[in-house]
Formats: C-alpha cells, structure tokens, sequence
C-alpha cells in the first residue's frame, strides 16, 4: 500500500569517543513527502543527516536510494544523488554575493577559465522565480536578513539539482510568521515533487507541516508515525519517554524596587549602526522580566552595554539607583551585577581553566580568593568544593579542567559562580541552549529560585516557550527598539507578532501605535498598562 | 596525555557542536593546551622526544654533507663543559668570595670547568629571554621581539654603565639593571600597546622592532656613534662598562669570563615567573586573557591592559637578559655583536621546549646554552667540525625543536593511528 | 568627461573623508616642497603645511573618519619632521640623495622581492593558512637561486638563471609543503610552524653556504648569469620615465604580470571564488563539496614557489650574491605589505612601493650624510613599516579563517 521509498537509512550506527550517538537508526523517505525528524536536542538528529549528507561516515549500516545502497564518503556523493541540506546554521559566506553563494563550485565560465557573474546571476534569478524564493542575486550576504539567507541555502540545494532536501531545525532563527512563510515554501516544493526530511523539537510545528514523523531518543529510532490523528501530548511522551513539564512552577511574583533601569539607551553595534535604539526599561527585585525577540535584533549588543562590555552611545544604565553608565566590565561587576552569557564556551567558562579557577574568574580578586594581589589556591579549591556541591556539578573535582564537562554540568558551573557572588541583577543570556531537558528544568529553577529571594532577573532568550514560562513581565524587542511589553499570558502568536515589527492594539498585550519612548517617560506608559 | 580534551562526548554536545558557529579569532586555547598544562612524567615525553628527533635530523645533515655526526655530535658535548661532571675525584676548592680553601669532588679550574662556565653564561639569558617570550605567550601573545629587547636592555646596560662612573658598585649595578629592565620592557611595551590599542599583529610589530634595534645599535657602536669607544675611532665598539658595574664573579676568573652570579638572578627568575604566573592575580589575568579573552572579558578583566603589561613583563625580563649579558661578562658591544646576535630567537626555542614552563625553561635552557658554547668557534674542536657550520647547525636544531615541539607529538601518533587503521 | 565632471560634483568637498586624504596630501606636499627640484628652503613653509595637515586630521578623525583622519595626523608628523630634516641640509645634498628618477628605480628594485613574498602569502592567506615564513621563503629561494646559477652555468650558459629561479621556486615549494603538512594536517599553530620554518631556513642556507661558498663567498660570475636586465629602447629614450622603466631586471616587469595574473584568478575565476571561500568559511567550502585540504595545499605551497622567486630576485637579479641572513625581514614587510593592502593585489602593491621607496630612500641617505647616520637611516623602512601596520590602517580584518585549522567532520 505504501509508496516504494525514494530513500531509505537501514541500521544506522554511529559512534563517537564515548557516546553512541546513533545506535542502528531505521528511516525512509517516500516521494514528495514532508517527513519530519523529531527529537530532543542531543537526541542524534544531527548526527543522522550529517550522515545522509556525506559529513560523517556511518560505523554500521546501509543508505538506499532508489533501491540501490549507495556509499556517501563525502558531501560531494550526497550532492552527486540529489541530496541537499540547509544547514541550522547557514553554511553561507558573508563578504560573497548570494549568487556566488549559490553556484560556488560548480561555477558558470566564460572562455573556459573566467567566471561567468552575469550567468550566475541570471541563473539564480531563474531559479528562485521557478520555486517562488524571493531573493537579490548581486546582494552581499551579510546584508539581507536571516529568512532570505534560508531562502538562499535552499536555493544552493536546488541549483545542485536536490530531489531531497534535508532542513535542519529551520524555524529556529525564524519568527512564527517567517516560520509560516517557510512552510508556504516547502509546500510549494512539495508540489513540485521534492522529498523533505523536516527536522524540528518543535511539536506544533512537525505536525502542521509533516505527513509522516519519525521520532529518535538517545540515537534510537523509537517510532514512526502518520502526522494525521497524531497530537502533541503523544509525541511529547515518545519524543522524552515521560511526562513533560511545560511549565515551571512558580509562584505570583513581588516585584519590590527597581534594581535595574535603562533609560534611553542606545548603543552601536561593530559595523558602527545603531542596533540598540532608545530603549528604556526597568527590572524590579523580585521579578523576571523576559526579553523575547528574533536573533540578531540588538539583543547582544542590549546585554554588552548593560554588562559594561560595550560603550553606551547615549542613555542611562543604573543598578540599585546608581549610575553605572560607561562603566569597565569589572565596575558592573562590582555594582551588582550577575551575568550568564549566552555562549558559554566562547564567554562562560575558559575551557582550559580548572573548575576552580573558572568559579574564581570574577572574584579572584576578593578574599578568600586572594590577598594583596596573591593568590591563596587552597581557598579557591575549598570555595570551589563547596559551590560544586551546593550545585550539584557531576562529572569533575575542583581540579577539573572546565572543557571535559557536559553542557549541563558546565553552565552549573556558570550560574554557580554567578549566582553565589550575591548579585542584585542577573542577567541570564540563553541559559538552556544546548542543554537536554534535566538539565534545562534545573536552570529554570534555579532562575525563580533566584528571583524569590529578591533579585532581579533578565531573562533574554530565542525560545518563546522559555520566555512564557518564566517571565512575570515579556518585552519585545525588535531592530533594537522594545516595540511591546505582555503579560506572560501572552500567546506566541501575540508576541510573535510584536517580534516581526507588527504594530497593534490588542487585548492582554501592550499595543503600541508608536514607538516607545515619544509620550511620556516609558516606564511610566508600561506603568499604566499593568 | 594528561592534556586538556576539547569537550567531547555528552551527546548533547555533539548536537551543540552543530548549534555554535565556529569562534572567530580561533578555538579557544586549542594549541596552548599543550604548551603550557603538562602534568606528570608523561610531560616529559614530548619535550624530551621533540629534542632527541631534532638532534637526530641535524645529525642527518651532518651525515649527509659528509662528516661523522656521533665525532661533531661528541666534540660539541665536549666543548660544552657538561663531561666536568664525569671527571669525579678529589680536589680542592676556593670557595666564593673568599680565600678559603675545601675538598671539593671536582676540579675547578680545568678546562671543562671553563666550558662549563660558560654554557652557564649562555644560560642566563636564555633563561630571561625564554621567560620573556613565555610570559607573553601565556596571554596568547607571540612575542618574537625577545631579541630586540634583549639588545634595548642591552644598550642601556652599557649606557649606565660607563656613565655614572662615580656611583658605588652596587647602586651603580642597580641602577644599570634597572634601566635595562625598563627598557626592555618600554620596547615591548610599544608592541604590546600596538596590540592593545589597534590591534595590530604582535608577531609583525615585534619582527620590525627588532631590526629597529639592531640598526640603532649599529649606529651607536658603529664609528662615530654617540656610544662608540672614542678612544680607538677606527673600531666599532663600545665603550666598556665601569668596573664597578660589572657583576661579582664567582667560579672563574674575571678576566677569562668566569661565571658571574647572573646565573642566580636568572634562576631567581624562574622562581619568581613561576609565582607571577601561578600565585598572583595577575598571572591568573594574563592566563585567563590567554586561552580565552572573551570570557576573560566576560569577567571583567580588562584584555587591553593584560595585554600590555604582559608585553610589558615578558620585555622586561628580556631587557634584564640583556643587562646580565653587558654586566655579567661582555662589558661593551661591538657592531658586529648586535647584528650577529640570535640569543632571544634562541630564547623563543628554549621557551616552546619547555614549555612555557618555569622548570621546564630551565632545563631546555640548558640544553641550549650548552649547544651554543659547545658549537662556538672558542670551544669546538675545529679539526672535526668547523664552527661556523656548527653555529648554523645549532640554528637548523633550534628550527626542528620549534616544528616539532609545534607538532603534539603524540596527536600526530594519534593521528598516524588514525591513518593506519582506516586506509581510505 | 561629462562622467568624469559627475563623479568629481558626485564628491563632498567638506566631508570628513575628503578633508583626511586632503590631509595626507598636504602632510605629503610638506616634505616634498622641501626637496629637489624645488628645494622649499624655509621652515616655516613645511611646519604649516603639516600643522594644517594635522588639523585636518584631527577634525577628520573626530567625525568618525578615524583611518584617514589619522593617517592625516601621521602624514602631518612625518611631513613636519622629514620636511624640517630637509631644510637643515644643504641643496647638494639634497641633490645627491634626491634623484627622483634614480629613486624610484631604486623604489622598484627594493619593492620587488616585497612584492613576491607580499602575494605569496596572499595566495596562503587568502586559503586560510597564516604565513610568517614567507621571510624563510625568500631566504631559501636567494640561496638556491645563486647555487642553481652557479651548478648551471657550466652548462646552461645565458639560460643558467632559468635554471635559478626554478630551483629556488622548487625549493620554496619544499619549505612550503613543511608548512602546510604542519598547518593543514597536524593542525599545528600556524604562527609556531612558520617560526619553525624561518629558523630552518635560516640555518640551512647558512650551513650550505659555509659547506660550500664559506671560504669565498658566493662566485662573482652571478653577475653575467644572473637574471638580466630588459633594455626597451624606445622607453629608455623618454626623459625621466626612461631612467626609471628603459632598463629594469625581468622579474620586476614579472612582478606586474603577476600582479595581475593574481587579481584576475583570484578574483575573477572559480578557483579564485574556492580559494576566498576556503579562507572565509571552510566548513561552507566543504559542504558544496571543494576539498578544503586540496584548496589549501595548493595556496601554500603556490605561496612558497612565489616568495621564493622573489629571493631569487634579490640574488641573482639584484645583489648577484648570497650571504647569510641575507633577507633582513624583507619577508615580514612583505607580510606587513599584505595587511596594509588588505590582502587585495593592488593596494598590497601600494604599500610595497611605499616600503620600497624608504628602502631606496635609507640607501641613498649615507651618501650625502655620512656613514654614521646612514646606519641609523637603515631602521627606516622597519620604522615605516610599524607605523603602517600600527596606526594609520587600524584594525585590518584579514580572511574570516586564516590561522584555524580545519577539522573535517
């Protein structure tokens, strides 16, 4: 009754040093399907389709197109048989045209050595006029926005001649209604006869867009499914094999004083453009307040500024009523101010360091620490015991060097240090990225533990879901302007709209005709609408 | 290999390594690992292994180019001073700063003692300019100008030197090192705020100090130069230091450059980099700044300032190099000296096969020191090796230590595992 | 000309921009004034004119031009000081110093073996892979330029210094390969392996040189082998441009064929497109299925067999000798050249003229001002180089990959 599969994955194994990250994996794609891939980050998602995709080689197991087993040794072979991926994170170059994005290595020529701009143009305009992907072929990379640098890494498949098309987590640099326009186009490529392997952790969204779904869970396959008659309760419960808790447990907020207030800010990001634009705002002790928005709309550059990690261009920043403004990192530091950024490989942790020397790194200068400038190592390892206990760290002692930690375990690490140096303001930057759900549930914990006792919590993060559950307040910001302040309430819809840079009246929400900041002082507006 | 590992494992790193995009300006830390956190005997096998290859290769070149390299490699050890140790037998020595006499189970005084002297002169800058380029490096800087701040410590030893004739020896000693310190570390300053400022590239800043060096020292010894010996105007040399700046000698004679206590102010140095680095919060701040400036930044630390003073430090310990070599043994510079120098290049060797490492410095500094003077025209026996090819070996050596101390010795075996297993 | 007069209404005269490279020219006019032929012989004239160049300078760099504005600041200082420097010595010995054609001959002849390592190592770096062994490079190619000429002349007669130029660019490679096997598979720093190999470099010339020409130094018959000179007589016959192009050596006018064999492939061919792709975003490179390892091989190793010629320039084209060390870091300002041009072919070639020019200018100095500061002037071109590299450029962004290894997955 089926449809002869157009590709099949039988038994697919792989391994890494310490970790079977796919362990005899069965898969199949029929003709013209969506067929989405679900499963929690670190569930082997990845791993699979980098296999499909010639990056990795399979330790055990078989890939069968058109009935014929066919060997993927490198990306070259994938692309050879019609398979093409849009990698998460776009495998685009910046300083490159979309054009030349688009044709490199497989060039048009003129006089058999020159390239062919002209035709690269023209053929990537033909192409994206055939599948409906708007897009500039002579535009620079790094100067069109994120949906149409997705639209450019589909392009690159089908300029390969992809019959299959792998999109890896697409929606996650996406708003809700760059989601939908997504969906628009893979539907329209559905009609056209391509094959799409959908991966996602998002319920709601595997089961809009995919015919069939195949979950995996700590590299097995556990099941796969007709996305008709299936709901999100069930696949939750085969995606995690228990209950999930949707929702943190929390009780009503007290927000007390205003611990942190911005006032006017506005800061210049590297290329010298003003990515943060008149932004005003207060967190009071005792709350959360989530700052919901798509990547890249000033939200680093916001943090940079508050943590002193950025010059100010005009405005305030004050915590617990003083000045900060213009502060050093270590100012900010020493006012109050806690910090767990959003990268903790690149800013959390120094790999290398010990455990010790990373849960020293602001406060190496205080006792017990240090005295007169030297360093008192016995201390530091007998802080960093205690605080590794206190956290429930696993996998390292004192002596440990950061880096041989997992995820989970690491940014224990980071919110340990942040959190025992007692700040009045804590700002946590993506806190759960990366991390599997047990390691999630403690940091979000961990984070109303930290506004019960009185602190005030700045909870910036890509993930609505995280920002609803969490925050007692939800501002919106969208190209570096807060367009919106919800109650938490809110509906993804709602803020995702806000996200895009919609403006409009609606009920629970703060509509804004106007830009903040031009009637009135903001906090005064926000005042009125709670 | 008690290194550190790049995360691996814990599959949701696997899955993550997908989410972050590669960290611009390098992955953190990945090839200082190595250089600097070595614990335990397996340390040693690297560094150890990483000599006795490049030893061997140069003996290939020796081969190939027709001599014997077990004769070269014998007459360059001989040279060295190091076969004193194995002459044990009953004698008597003076002991240091004063008349008295005791049983000492060397001979002091013999030929090999002279050698060996002098492999210790060599030592002592080796020591100071390998500090110098390590302190730098543990900030994840490269600091190759060790020699042109070898040379401004250098200059300024001998300015004080034959100026201020009239200050009692030790404030005249002080004085002289203190200025050579500073200037070693205001000439590695200027790369370091270079860095800290525009970000220009230490590694092209300091290459182009160097020569600034070299050429301004030419001047000043060269006939007419505002420190050339106006008594003899026809030769390019300095002035020579005044007696009272000259370093205490203590096994030797002066006149014979007997080994001054220069030695221990380098060994003294190595105790205090240790603790610099270690045990103070500085060192914790450079260390920091050196296997990841962002999240250094993250913690407040100010990457800008570490990157100066670093600089700063890692030229002062090169300047105070410099003053050992004027104050200690040299007494005055001739044109061709600066020019022909390579003490702080040499240094850099000593510092990557140690390390970085303050124990680690110490020993490869031996292992240098003993190979200059072994291959120099003074100590090696010409008749089996000419010294000029024998000074250029050296160099070739000095060059396969940096490539193959670059190269983690057991990585590539890993690697070569790797190969073998799977013939692709 | 109606386009010509468009573009210059197109341009706002009183725009930061403008007013900082006003500001460099008058920083520039400064000294030039000075010197022959016009032989400005008041102070006050080079002192104002770099006054105001600083001013624009500074007015330039306080609205937002800080590159211009400062190399304004810097033209002005330097204006001011080799302008007053001028003024203080006497016209004869302006003349001596200052033949302008002579000098920019001489510009050419020093800024060609820049130019080779400058390029070598933009093809390296262009892929990914830092080169600081370019100097390395240079030195190897000038000894086995100069022994190749002298193993061949016996045999090869006038072609012997084709036999030269390959067996130095063979020898690069060979260098080169070192460095990309460390580089590219053990994933080595890159800045350790290429000290590495300048030490090498270092001490196997010097070796050989003693083993083989240490009694006597390099044969003095390099001279009738050695690369020749191109005589074009009709250009020779044009006054002033004809002493400096009628008689240059052949790897100069190579160099400008190089120079634009360069800008087209890298980028204006495919493989130009791959290289610049390998060096921005390897992974991006690998997943459209160029090899990123193949790319690299062939950048550095290209990269060794250029910077070589470039040493077999500097021997048998224009010292006609060899001695040890003999490069002087003429590799690392071709390097810095690189970082002042932005790793672009043209304005990398720019700056090597512009280091050339104080090369020629430091050699020509002792003449009229004796030997003991001519030493002193030798330290110019490394003096020009630091403040190039340090102030006036700013941060110069180099290719998005260069000094990381790439792990395949």
């Amino acid at each position: 009754m089926a449809e002869a599969p157009l590709l099949e994955l039988r038994g697919i194994t792989k391994r890494f040093p310490g970790v079977l990250a796919n362990d005899r994996i069965t898969f199949d794609l029929r003709p013209g399907e969506v067929h989405a891939l679900l499963g929690e980050n670190g569930a082997g998602k990845s791993t699979l389709m980098n296999i499909l995709y010639g990056l990795y080689t399979p330790d055990e197991g078989q890939i069968v197109l058109h009935g014929k087993p066919i060997d993927l040794g490198s990306t070259k072979a994938a692309i050879e048989h019609g398979i093409g991926m849009v990698h998460q994170h776009f495998m685009l170059i910046p300083v490159m045209t979309v054009a030349e994005n688009i044709v490199l290595a497989t060039e048009p020529r003129r006089a058999g050595v020159l390239l062919d701009v002209d035709a690269a143009n023209r053929r990537v305009r033909e192409l994206s006029d055939r599948y409906g992907l708007a897009v500039d072929p002579e535009a620079r990379v790094d100067r069109i926005t994120v949906g149409q640098q997705q639209r450019v890494e589909i392009l690159k498949a089908l300029y390969r001649g992809a019959e299959v098309l792998i999109l890896d987590e697409p929606t996650a640099v996406l708003t809700p209604q760059e989601s939908q326009e997504l969906f628009e186009i893979i539907r329209s490529l559905k009609t056209q006869g391509k094959s799409i392997i959908f991966i996602s952790h998002k319920l709601n969204e595997v089961l809009e867009i995919a015919d069939r779904i195949t979950v995996l869970r700590r590299g097995k396959t556990i099941d796969t499914i007709d996305a008709a008659g299936a709901t999100e309760e069930g696949l939750a419960r085969l995606m995690v094999g228990r209950e999930v808790l949707l929702r943190v447990d929390k009780q009503a907020p007290h927000p007390g004083d205003p611990l942190l207030v911005v006032e006017h800010l506005s800061v210049i990001d590297d290329r010298g453009l003003e990515a943060v634009r008149d932004v005003s705002f207060e967190v009071r002790s005792g709350e959360i307040v989530g700052l919901a928005g798509v990547d890249a709309n000033g939200q680093s550059e916001l943090i940079d500024a508050i943590a002193g990690l950025r010059s100010v261009e005009s405005g305030r920043v004050l915590i617990d009523g003083a000045d900060v403004t213009g502060d050093t990192a270590r100012e900010m530091l020493d006012a109050g101010l806690g910090h767990i950024p959003e990268d903790r490989h690149r800013r959390g942790l120094v790999l290398p360091f010990s455990l010790t020397e990373n849960l020293a790194l602001h406060e190496y200068r205080k006792a017990p620490n240090s005295k007169l400038g030297l360093l008192s190592p016995r201390r530091m390892v007998a802080r960093a015991r205690k605080l590794l206990e206190e956290f429930d760290v696993r996998g390292g002692t004192p002596a440990t060097p950061a880096g041989a930690l997992s995820g989970g375990n690491q940014q224990k690490v980071v919110i340990a240090r942040e959190v025992d140096k007692d700040p009045k303001v804590l700002i946590a930057a993506q806190p759960t990225r990366g991390l599997d759900v047990g390691a999630i549930e403690f940091v979000h914990r961990r984070l109303v533990e930290q506004r019960d006792t009185g602190r005030a919590v700045f909870l910036v993060s890509l993930e609505l879901e995280e920002i609803l559950s969490l925050s007692d307040r939800i501002l919106v910001i969208y190209e570096g302007r807060i367009v919106g302040e919800f109650p938490p309430s809110a509906t993804e819809e709602e803020l995702g709209f806000a996200m895009t840079g919609g403006r409009r009246h609606e009920a629970g929400g703060v509509g804004l005709t106007e830009p903040l900041g031009s009637g009135g002082t903001d906090s005064s507006v926000l005042e009125r609408e709670r | 290999m008690t290194e550190v590992q790049e995360p691996q494992g814990g599959d949701e790193l696997l899955a993550e390594e997908a989410v972050s995009p590669p960290p611009p300006g390098g992955v953190p830390g990945s090839q200082q690992h190595f250089l600097t956190r070595v614990r335990g005997v397996y340390g040693l096998i690297g560094p150890v292994g990483t000599a006795i290859l490049a030893f061997f290769m140069g003996g290939l070149v020796v081969l190939v180019t027709g001599s014997n390299p077990l004769r070269v490699y014998n007459a360059i050890f001989n040279g060295t001073g190091l076969n004193w140790f194995f002459h044990v037998g009953s004698y008597s020595a003076r002991i240091p700063f004063s008349t008295h006499k005791m049983w000492f189970p060397w001979d002091t005084s013999s030929l090999a003692a002279q050698n060996l002297q002098q492999t210790l002169l060599v030592m002592t800058p080796l020591i100071l300019t390998a500090i110098g380029f390590a302190f730098a490096f543990r900030c994840g800087l490269f600091n190759i100008g060790g020699q042109g701040q070898y040379l401004a410590g250098a200059y300024f030893a001998i300015w004080v030197g034959h100026s201020f004739a009239n200050l009692t020896p030790v404030l005249h000693v002080l004085f002289a090192i203190t200025a050579a310190v500073l200037a070693g570390a205001v000439f590695a300053g200027i790369a370091g705020v270079l860095k800290a400022t525009v970000g220009a590239h230490e590694v092209v800043t300091t290459i182009m100090l160097n020569w600034i060096a070299v050429w301004v020292g030419s001047y000043l010894f060269g006939q007419g130069g505002a420190l050339q010996n106006s008594a003899q105007p026809e030769i390019p040399i300095s002035f020579d230091i005044a007696d009272g700046a000259k370093l205490p000698v203590f096994w030797g004679l002066k006149l014979l450059q007997g080994l001054s206590i220069g030695i221990f102010v380098a060994l003294a140095m190595l105790v205090v980099y240790w603790l610099l680095i270690n045990r103070t919060t500085l060192g914790f701040e450079v260390r920091a700044v050196g296997f990841n400036p962002d999240a250094a930044r993250y913690g407040g630390i100010s990457v800008a300032k570490s990157y100066f003073l670093a600089m700063a430090i890692s030229g002062a310990f090169a300047g105070l190099g410099g003053a050992m070599d004027i104050l200690g043994w040299e007494f005055r510079l001739g044109e061709q000296d600066v020019q022909a120098s390579q003490i702080g290049f040499i240094g850099l060797a000593v510092a990557l096969l140690g390390r970085n490492t303050a124990l680690g410095i110490g020993a490869a500094s031996l292992l240098f020191g003993a190979l200059a003077t072994g291959t120099s025209g003074r100590q090696l026996d010409a008749s089996i090796f000419q010294p000029d090819l024998a000074g250029n070996l050296t160099i070739i050596i000095q060059g396969l230590v940096v490539l193959f101390v670059g190269l983690n010795l057991t990585g590539a075996l890993a690697w070569a595992r790797r190969r073998w297993r799977r013939p692709a | 000309m109606t386009a010509v007069a468009a573009r210059l209404g197109g341009i706002s005269w009183t725009s930061p921009r403008t007013v900082g490279a006003f500001g460099i020219f008058l920083g520039a006019l400064a000294f030039w004034l000075t010197l022959p032929p016009l032989h400005a012989r008041t102070q006050a004239l080079p002192a104002a004119l770099g006054i105001l160049a600083v001013a624009a300078g500074i007015w330039s760099a306080s609205r937002g031009q800080k590159r211009v504005g400062g190399g304004a600041i810097a033209a002005g200082v330097l204006g001011i000081g080799f302008g007053l420097l001028a003024t203080q010595s006497s016209i004869s010995n302006l003349n001596t110093v200052v033949v302008w054609s002579a000098l920019l001959a001489a510009t050419l002849r020093y800024a060609t073996p820049l130019i080779y390592a400058a390029i070598g190592g933009l093809y390296c770096e262009r892929s990914g892979v830092i080169n600081v062994a370019l100097e390395g490079m240079l030195l190897t190619g000038a000894f086995f330029g100069v022994w190749a000429v002298a193993w061949a002349s016996a045999w090869a007669g006038g072609a012997a210094w084709i036999v030269g130029v390959v067996a130095a660019a063979l020898a690069g490679m060979v260098l080169a390969a070192i460095h990309a096997v460390w580089a590219i598979h053990f994933k080595v720093d890159q800045v350790i392996s290429g000290m590495a190999i300048n030490f090498l470099a270092l001490g196997i010339t010097g070796y050989l040189f003693i083993l083989k020409y240490g009694q006597s130094g390099t044969p003095g018959d390099i001279n009738t082998y050695g690369i020749p000179d191109i005589h074009i007589g009709f250009i020779a016959a044009i006054p002033f441009i004809g002493d400096i192009f009628g008689q240059l050596n052949l790897m100069i006018w190579l160099s400008f064929l190089l120079l634009i064999v360069t800008y087209l492939l890298v980028f204006r061919t495919p493989f130009g497109l791959r290289l610049r792709a390998v060096g921005e975003h390897p992974r991006a490179a690998d997943t459209v299925g160029i090899s990123v390892y193949k790319t690299r091989y062939i950048a550095v190793i290209a990269s060794g067999a250029i910077a070589a010629m470039g040493g077999a320039y500097l021997s048998i084209g224009f010292v006609h000798s060899f001695n040890e060390n003999m490069t002087n870091g003429t590799g690392f300002i071709g390097l810095a050249a690189l970082v002042f041009g932005k790793w672009k072919p043209l304005p990398t070639w720019g700056a090597t003229l512009l280091f050339g020019f104080s090369s020629a200018l430091a050699d020509r100095l002792p003449t009229a001002y004796g030997n003991q500061w001519g030493t002193l002037f030798q330290a110019l071109p490394y003096l020009l180089t630091l403040i190039a590299v340090a102030g006036v450029i700013g941060r110069s962004i180099g290719p998005a990959a260069a000094g990381r290894p790439y792990v395949k997955q």
